[in-house]
């Protein structure tokens, strides 16, 4: 987790918001991120959002079945998932650890 | 998407036994919930209807909750349809894998899934789609609640888009629901139960249409068989289109007393029970049989659970049953097994097999007693009752034979039950008398049939098998040396009838003869009496003459005068 030491041009680790359309969920998670990205200090963070429903060859190619879904990838390539309406602060603050403000 | 239809269209599975217990298959556009325990044969049954569409036609996806694409792929291969259908292009996999470490916070939705599912059967016709263990995702639902709520989603989205989907699940216990969708069985109309329990330390597995809405089903629990060609359920076999009718024709059983016992022999397509205590030539006379079939040209299956083919037919020649070029020329298939091997419906199953592979006109099995050694749940009366349905659907003459012990006769074939199915009962046995064993046969029952029920003799020769009538001494029957010496008694005893009533005869005639003799010595004896009489009425006379002429001198002496 330590990647600090060849800190590379997009130091971010990228961040997926998968939803589908405008299930109530997806709303709420979209929301949750937003208010726990500012609480972080992370308001410059930009999730990328992909809507499932138009886009359905996506849940094969990410493999995401369940929405809303949140994916992070960090340097080292590894990918991480956190599903659900992100209700659970502790949990997404958790999930959201150490990502830097650029 | 497709046209308003309300009325249930049902699709073929591609297994026979399924289709039979389902009246026909399993509702299109619709979701069937199938339940069952780790081992039941949830995904090996998905894959094999899956199959079977593929090969008519059609396609589908199979999206895998619990298995890698490439273990759903490995275990689909080692069917014997699993070839093809790796080898076709109509379905895809879909590894709906929860990721190693992925975490929830909040209830989430599955409108993801199903999109991505469009999006893979959008170009196939009428396509199947399996959830292969949706409890794997649905389980991390926060609320209960929220997961059966979207499996009837996941149901209307197949009313809505065309999709006829199998949805599988873990069962827990006896539950109809899979673990942590307690209630998700009332949102689909049809539910398959697997079961997979182990009894004696082997598998059994069962399935069960636990519902069917609006259509009518057979609701029993009936075994279930996992073999090279995936599921079976051999209790359920399809009824051939061209069943035959019973006939009235009857066949021989190469021994022509036999036959004329039973009024011509047994008919075509009949059962015949041949029980009897060890060594009482069960075999030779089913050998009889199928011996006889060969001549007339047609087919046996032999099912021996006993004894291996070669002593098998060495033995039978010494007696002058020579199967060996009957074998040779195909007309006679020997089929050894070992009742222990396996499970009874697995021997079911092989026999159904057998019989639909070489098509007998005569079928064997020696003994079907063995079948109470196979291990199983489902008893050896119910699979003798499936397997001598299935063989008179098709027309074949069944002969069974059925050990009996040595202290009841009837044991074995009472805890079968065959002599109660059976059409034809013949009773093997021995009698022992003045040191020797003289074998029996006699006819208990034969349906249709005036038979007789007079207990014979069997005898084999280098000759084959015959029958000698047996010799009734007041309420018993004698056999053998004892019949024999019997026989030369009553020879004796007619022929020394014979002397007396000739000797009697004789001394009757003699006394008739000495009756003669004396009435003839008494007619005589009457003649000199009477011709005695006479004589002395004669002298009576003349001396009462000679004393008048005395008492009268004139008399006397005119007389002199005269006489001078």
């Amino acid at each position: 987790m330590n990647a600090s030491s060849d800190v590379s041009e997009s130091p971010v680790p990228e961040l997926i918001l998968f939803i589908t359309g405008n299930a109530p969920r997806s709303h709420r998670a979209r929301k949750n991120l937003a208010e726990a990205l500012e609480s972080l200090d992370l308001e410059s963070v930009e999730p990328l959002e992909i809507d499932l429903m138009k886009h359905p060859e996506h849940t094969v190619n990410y493999s995401v079945f369940a929405t809303p879904a949140l994916l992070r990838t960090d340097d080292s390539g590894d990918v991480r998932v956190l599903y659900g309406d992100l209700s659970d602060e502790r949990k997404l603050s958790n999930f959201l650890g150490e990502i830097r403000s650029s | 998407m497709r046209d308003m239809n309300w009325k249930l269209e049902k699709r073929s599975t591609g297994i026979p036994g399924l289709d039979r217990l389902t009246r026909g298959g399993l509702p299109e556009h619709q979701a069937t919930l199938i339940v069952g325990q780790a081992g039941a044969g949830k995904t090996v049954l998905t894959l094999q209807i899956l199959a079977h569409a593929i090969a008519e036609g059609s396609g589908g996806v199979f999206v895998t909750f619990e298995e890698s694409p490439e273990q759903v792929r490995r275990n689909a291969d080692s069917f014997s349809w699993g070839e093809a259908l790796n080898g076709s292009e109509s379905w895809f996999t879909i590894d709906a894998r929860m990721p190693v470490g992925a975490e929830r916070s909040g209830a989430f939705d599955i409108d993801g899934l199903l999109a991505g599912i469009q999006a893979k059967v959008d170009q196939l016709d009428r396509p199947w789609v399996v959830i292969d263990g949706i409890d794997q995702l649905l389980q991390h639902q926060p609320d209960q609640a929220f997961a059966v709520d979207q499996v009837r989603q996941i149901n209307e989205r197949c009313e809505k888009s065309g999709w006829t989907l199998l949805l599988s699940g873990k069962a827990e216990g006896e539950s109809v629901s899979p673990r942590h969708l307690k209630g998700i069985e009332y949102m689909l109309p049809t539910t398959l139960v697997l079961t997979a329990a182990m009894i004696d330390r082997r598998l059994h597995r069962h399935l069960r249409v636990a519902k069917y809405r609006g259509s009518s089903h057979v609701p029993d629990q009936v075994p279930l068989i996992i073999n090279d060609d995936g599921i079976q359920l051999p209790y359920q076999a399809v009824i051939p289109d061209d069943r035959v009718k019973a006939g009235s024709d009857r066949i021989d059983t190469g021994i022509a007393r036999l036959d004329s016992l039973l009024d011509g022999g047994p008919y075509r397509g009949s059962s015949t029970l041949i029980s009897g205590r060890p060594g009482t030539a069960k075999s030779t006379l089913s050998a009889s049989f199928s011996e006889a079939a060969a001549r007339r040209d047609e087919r046996t299956l032999y099912l021996s659970f006993d004894e291996m083919e070669s002593p098998y037919v060495r033995n039978l020649a010494s007696v002058g049953i020579e199967l060996q070029p009957h074998i040779d020329a195909g007309r006679i298939r020997f089929h050894s097994r070992s009742a222990w091997s396996g499970l009874i419906t697995e021997h079911v199953l092989m026999l159904q097999q057998q019989i639909v592979d070489f098509d007998p006109h005569l079928l064997v099995i020696d003994p079907i007693s063995a079948l109470l050694k196979a291990a199983g749940c489902e008893g050896p009366r119910a699979a003798t009752e499936r397997i001598l349905e299935f063989a008179r659907n098709r027309g074949i003459t069944t002969v069974l034979t059925s050990l009996t012990g040595d202290g009841d006769r009837e044991d074995e074939s009472t805890a079968v039950h065959v002599s109660t199915i059976a059409d034809t009962w013949i009773v093997l046995d021995y009698n022992e008398r003045g040191g020797e064993r003289n074998r029996s046969l006699s006819i208990v029952k034969s349906r249709g049939s005036a038979h007789s029920n007079q207990q014979r003799e069997l005898t084999l020769s280098s000759n084959g098998i015959d029958l000698a009538d047996v010799y009734e001494y007041g309420t018993e029957v004698l056999m053998g040396t004892a019949r024999l010496q019997k026989e030369i008694e009553e020879r004796v005893a007619v022929r020394s009838r014979k002397l007396e009533h000739e000797q009697r005869r004789q001394e009757l005639e003699r006394r008739i003869e000495q009756a003669k003799n004396e009435a003839e010595r008494l007619a005589t004896e009457i003649e000199l009496e009477d011709r005695s009489f006479d004589e002395a009425s004669r002298m009576d006379r003349e001396y009462l003459e000679r004393m008048k002429s005395r008492r009268d001198p004139a008399r006397r002496e005119k007389k002199r005068g005269e006489d001078e």
